[in-house]
C-alpha cells in the first residue's frame, strides 16, 4: 500500500468516525437541550390509552331513497376525537354542526340490496370530578340560553302534580342549597329506584310511578325534578367505551351549577363525575339514530382499545422558543396531518430494520426498502390484511407479466402495463373489501404502486430464472421483514419519542454508517458455510 | 463449560476463515474495482477488446450488430456459418443466448434440435438490440464462434458447456472451481440453478471436492461419473491466461471464467463481483488466502 493510499484510507476512517459522532451527538444534544432547558415533559412520551370506536350501520334497500342519521361526538375539554373515518359506499355523508350537537346524515337514492356504513374515530377521554361548594344556592335568574333548560318538554312533565308531590317529599324544608338538593336527588334515584335494562322510551312520570327505570327514564325524572327546583338540567346521550361489540347506548344528565354543566349518572352512581370511558355523543332529549322506515336498520358499536401518542409534547414544544417551534403547525398549515408526518418520520427507522435484516441477518427481500414502505402503508389495513393484499398484488401482477413476457414487449411499455395492473388489482381489492364489509382490505389502496409494479417484475424474473421455490422463499422472507418493520414502526413508544424528538431520525444515519462498514458474517452465512465453520474437516 | 468455551473459540476461529459477503464487498470488490471499470466486465465486446490486447484466446466474433440497418446483410453473413452462438453484449444471467450447432438448406438448429429460419434469427437479434435482455438499455448482438468442449470434460458429463472459474486477487489466483452443467440446471453452468461445483487445487489442477445444491457429492448425478481426483487438462495454461488477463484489466479482484475447448482454454467472460459460494465448493475459507496474497503482493 502506498503512503498516498494509506493517507487516503486514514482520511476516510477519520471522516467516517466524525460523521458517526456527529449524527449521534447532534440529535442527543438537541434532545438534552429540550429536556433540561425547555423543561420538556418526559411524561408526555408515555402513550395514552384510547378507544377506537366503530359505529356500524346496516340497511336493506328495496329501490327507495334511504337516509339515516346519528350524532357524532365533539372534541371538548373532557374528550378528544381524532382520526375520524367514514366508509359509506354509495351513501353520501353530510354533517350539520351547531352549538350543541353534530348530526351526521347518510343518504342515497334508489337503494337496492344490503349496505354497510361505518364511521370510526379515536377517542381519548379523561375522567372528570366536580366539587360542588356547599355554600352555593340557586340563583335568581339565568341567561336565556340556559333558562330554556328549566322548561317543561315532552317526557319531562314538570307541571304534573305527582312531580310536585315528589319534590315536597324530598325537600320538605324547601332548601335552596344546591349541594343538598343534588345530593339528595342523586341518592334517591340511585338507591331507591331499581335499574331496569329496558331500551324503550320512559318518561319522567312513568319512571316515578313505577319506582324503577332504565337510564333514560331515570335521566328524565332527574331532569324534571331538578328543573322543578330551579336548576337547569339536560339529558346527555352517549356511550360507555368497553372493548367489544354492543348495541346499548347510555344516557345521563347534566345540571348547570355555578356556570358549569356538571354530570350525574344514577345508573352507575357517578355523582358530579364521569369516568374516562364515557363518550358524550349529543345533548338534550334526542334519539341517537333516525332512519327511513322499513329498511331493516341495524347498528352496532365496536370498541377496541388503542395506544396513541400524547400530543401534549408537541403542544409544549410549540410554546417554547425552540428554533423549529412551528415544525408541526407548519405542516398542518399546508394540510399535512400529524398522522402522516408520524408515518414519514418512522420510515427511516423501518429502513434501518430492513438494513439489519439484509446485512446482518442476511435475509433476501424484494427491493431494498419495499418492506418498510409496505409496513408504513399497512398501518391502515393492519398487518394481516396488508400482507394478504401484498401477496395478492404480487401474484396477480406477476401472472400478467408472464403473458406480457410471452408477447416479448420492451421494458418500459411493459412496466407501464404492470403499473396499470397493480392499480387495477388495488382498486379491485378495495371494492371487494368494501363489498364484503372487510374495510381493512380496502385500505391496501394506499400501497406504493410503482414499487409494487417493480416488485412484481422482479418476482416474475426470479420465478422464471430460478424457479417458483426461490421466488416463494424470498416472498416469505419479505413478509417476515414487513412484519418486523410493522412492529417497529407501529410501536407507540417509538412514535411518541420521534414525534417529541424528530431530531432522533439522525441516529439511524449513524447506525447505517456503522453497518455500512461492518464486515462481519451475516447470520445466514453461518448456515450457508456451516460445513466450513462447524464441520469436522479443516479443524 | 470449559469444553464449550473451546468449541466456541474454534467456531470463531473457523468462521474468521470464511469471507463473508459484507467483507467481500467492502474490502475486496469496492477498493480493487473502480466503478468506471465495471463495463470492462459487464460489456462482452469491451471485454474482448481487453482480451485481444492481452493476446489470450477467446471465442472469435463472427459478426456484431449494433443497429437495425446492420441486419440487412444477415442472410449473407450467416450463409457460411454452420455453428455459432448468439449473445447480447450486455445481457446477464445467460438470458438471450442461443447456441446453433448445425444447419441444413433452410434452417439452423439449436442444441435441443429447435430449427431457426433467417427470420427467426433476425427477430432474436432485433430483440437483443432493442434491449430486451439488458433492462431496456440499447444493446449490441454478438454472433461468435461456438466452443467445442474438450473431450475430457465431455467424458464426465456432456450436458452443456462447463467452465472453470478462477478468482484472481492482485493478479494471483486465490481459489478455483469447475462448474458442470446437469440435467437439473438445464445445461447451464450456474450453481444456484443446480449445476455442480467442483473444487480444484490451484497448484496441481486436480479436483478435490464437489458440491451440488449445497451438499457434497462424489459422482455426477446424471452420468454417475467420478468427479474427484480428476486432473483438469491445460491447467498451467489456464492459470497463466488468468494471470495475463488480470494484469491487463484495471480490475484487481475478479472472477475469470474459462471454457475448455478442443483447442485449449478460451476466456468466456470476467466478473467483478465473483460469488463466495466457491468456498463451499472447495471446502475452504478464503480469507487467509486473500490476506496472504495481499501481503505478498504488497497491497
Amino acid at each position: 500500500m502506498t503512503i498516498d493510499s494509506r493517507n487516503r484510507k486514514n482520511a476516510r476512517t477519520a471522516t467516517f468516525v466524525a460523521l458517526i459522532a456527529l449524527f449521534i451527538i447532534v440529535p442527543l444534544s438537541i434532545m438534552t437541550y429540550k429536556l433540561f432547558y425547555l423543561d420538556y415533559p418526559l411524561a408526555s412520551l408515555v402513550p395514552v390509552n384510547s378507544y377506537l370506536l366503530d359505529i356500524n350501520m346496516q340497511v336493506d334497500g328495496h329501490g327507495d331513497d334511504i337516509s339515516m342519521s346519528t350524532f357524532l361526538p365533539k372534541t371538548d375539554t373532557r374528550q378528544r376525537i381524532l382520526n375520524e373515518n367514514n366508509t359509506s359506499g354509495i351513501f353520501s355523508l353530510t354533517i350539520d354542526s351547531d352549538e350543541t350537537n353534530r348530526l351526521a346524515t347518510w343518504s342515497a337514492d334508489a337503494v337496492e340490496g344490503h349496505h354497510n356504513v361505518s364511521y370510526s374515530f379515536l377517542v381519548q377521554a379523561k375522567a372528570i370530578q366536580y366539587v360542588i361548594p356547599d355554600d352555593i344556592v340557586i340563583p335568581k335568574s339565568y341567561t336565556d340560553n340556559v333558562s330554556k333548560y328549566l322548561l317543561e318538554e315532552e317526557g319531562v312533565q314538570i307541571g304534573d302534580p305527582l312531580i310536585d308531590k315528589k319534590v315536597q317529599e324530598l325537600f320538605p324544608e324547601r332548601t335552596a342549597n344546591i349541594l343538598q338538593i343534588v345530593s339528595r336527588l342523586h341518592r334517591h334515584l340511585q338507591d331507591d329506584f331499581a335499574n331496569r335494562k329496558f331500551s324503550g322510551f320512559t318518561d319522567a312520570l312513568t319512571a316515578l310511578k313505577l319506582g324503577e327505570a332504565s337510564c333514560n327514564g331515570k335521566g328524565r325524572l332527574f331532569v324534571a325534578i331538578a328543573r322543578k327546583m330551579g336548576i337547569p338540567a339536560r339529558l346527555v346521550g352517549g356511550f360507555i367505551l368497553n372493548p367489544g361489540s354492543k348495541r346499548t347506548s347510555h344516557q345521563w344528565v347534566e345540571l348547570y351549577i355555578n356556570s358549569h354543566w356538571v354530570p350525574f349518572d344514577t345508573i352507575n352512581n357517578h355523582f358530579a363525575s364521569l369516568p374516562s370511558n364515557y363518550l358524550t355523543l349529543y345533548y338534550e332529549d334526542k334519539s341517537l339514530f333516525k332512519h327511513t322506515a322499513n329498511v331493516n336498520f341495524q347498528y352496532m358499536f365496536k370498541t377496541r382499545t388503542r395506544m396513541v401518542p400524547r400530543t401534549e409534547a408537541q403542544e409544549k414544544l410549540s410554546e417554547s422558543i425552540f428554533s423549529i417551534i412551528h415544525f408541526y403547525s407548519l405542516f398542518e398549515k399546508v394540510g399535512i396531518s400529524q398522522d402522516l408526518l408520524k408515518i414519514v418520520l418512522m420510515i427511516p427507522l423501518g429502513a434501518f430494520v430492513v438494513v439489519v435484516f439484509r446485512n446482518v441477518i442476511g435475509m433476501e427481500t424484494f427491493g431494498t426498502f419495499l418492506p418498510a414502505l409496505i409496513a408504513a402503508a399497512a398501518r391502515e389495513s393492519g398487518l394481516f390484511w396488508g400482507v394478504i393484499g401484498f401477496v395478492l398484488i404480487i401474484v396477480v401482477s406477476a401472472s400478467v407479466r408472464k403473458v406480457l413476457d410471452w408477447l416479448q414487449l420492451l421494458h418500459s411499455p411493459k412496466m407501464a402495463i404492470m403499473l396499470t395492473t397493480v392499480v387495477v388489482v388495488l382498486l379491485s381489492l378495495a371494492v371487494v373489501g368494501a363489498e364484503l364489509g372487510m374495510f381493512e382490505l380496502a385500505h391496501v389502496s394506499l400501497f406504493p404502486i410503482a414499487i409494487l409494479a417493480i416488485t412484481a417484475e422482479r418476482f416474475a424474473i426470479l420465478e422464471a430464472e430460478q424457479g417458483i421455490l426461490k421466488s416463494t422463499r424470498i416472498t416469505l422472507s419479505t413478509i417476515v421483514v414487513i412484519a418486523a418493520c410493522y412492529t417497529v414502526m407501529e410501536s407507540i413508544f417509538l412514535q411518541s419519542t420521534i414525534l417529541a424528538f424528530p431530531e432522533l431520525i439522525l441516529i439511524p444515519i449513524a447506525l447505517n454508517l456503522w453497518l455500512g462498514r461492518w464486515i462481519g458474517m451475516r447470520f445466514s452465512e453461518f448456515i450457508r458455510f456451516r460445513k466450513l465453520i462447524f464441520g469436522a474437516q479443516n479443524a | 463449560m470449559k469444553s464449550a468455551l473451546i468449541k466456541v473459540r474454534s467456531i470463531l476461529a473457523k468462521s474468521s476463515q470464511v469471507l463473508s459477503m459484507n467483507q467481500r464487498n467492502l474490502e475486496y470488490v469496492y477498493p480493487n474495482n473502480s466503478r468506471v471499470d465495471f463495463p470492462i466486465a459487464d460489456d462482452k465486446l469491451l471485454t474482448k477488446r481487453y482480451l485481444e490486447d492481452a493476446s489470450v484466446p477467446f471465442p472469435k466474433n463472427y459478426h456484431i450488430y449494433g443497429y437495425f440497418f446492420d441486419l440487412r446483410t444477415l442472410a449473407k453473413d450467416l450463409a457460411d456459418l454452420h455453428d455459432f452462438v448468439i449473445k447480447p453484449a450486455r445481457g446477464s444471467g445467460g438470458g438471450g443466448i442461443i447456441v446453433i450447432v448445425r444447419k441444413d438448406e433452410h434452417y439452423w438448429y439449436g442444441v435441443n434440435g429447435k430449427p431457426y429460419s433467417v427470420e427467426d434469427i433476425r427477430r432474436h437479434l432485433c430483440d437483443i438490440i432493442f434491449g430486451i435482455y439488458s433492462f431496456g438499455i440499447r444493446d449490441e448482438a454478438i454472433i461468435e464462434q461456438r466452443i467445442l468442449q474438450h473431450p475430457t470434460i465431455d467424458a464426465i458429463a456432456a450436458m452443456g458447456l462447463a467452465d472453470v472459474r478462477v478468482i484472481m486477487y492482485n493478479d494471483y489466483p486465490a481459489l478455483a472451481m469447475m462448474r458442470l452443467p446437469t440435467r437439473a440446471s438445464e445445461g447451464r453452468a450456474n450453481l444456484h440453478q443446480g449445476a455442480i461445483g467442483v473444487g480444484i487445487d490451484i497448484e496441481t489442477g486436480t479436483t478435490h471436492h464437489a458440491t451440488m445444491e449445497g451438499g457434497f457429492i462424489d459422482r455426477h448425478p446424471d452420468t454417475g461419473n467420478e468427479l474427484i481426483g480428476k486432473e483438469i487438462a491445460y491447467w498451467k495454461e489456464i492459470i497463466e491466461i488468468a494471470k495475463t488477463v488480470s494484469k491487463t484489466v484495471p480490475l484487481k479482484y475478479l472472477g475469470i471464467d474459462v471454457a475448455l475447448s478442443v483447442d485449449g482454454p478460451k476466456i468466456l467472460e470476467i466478473n467483478v463481483r465473483p460469488g463466495i459460494e466457491i468456498q463451499n465448493v472447495n471446502n475452504k475459507g478464503m480469507r487467509d488466502i486473500l490476506s496472504n496474497i495481499g501481503t505478498n503482493s504488497g497491497a
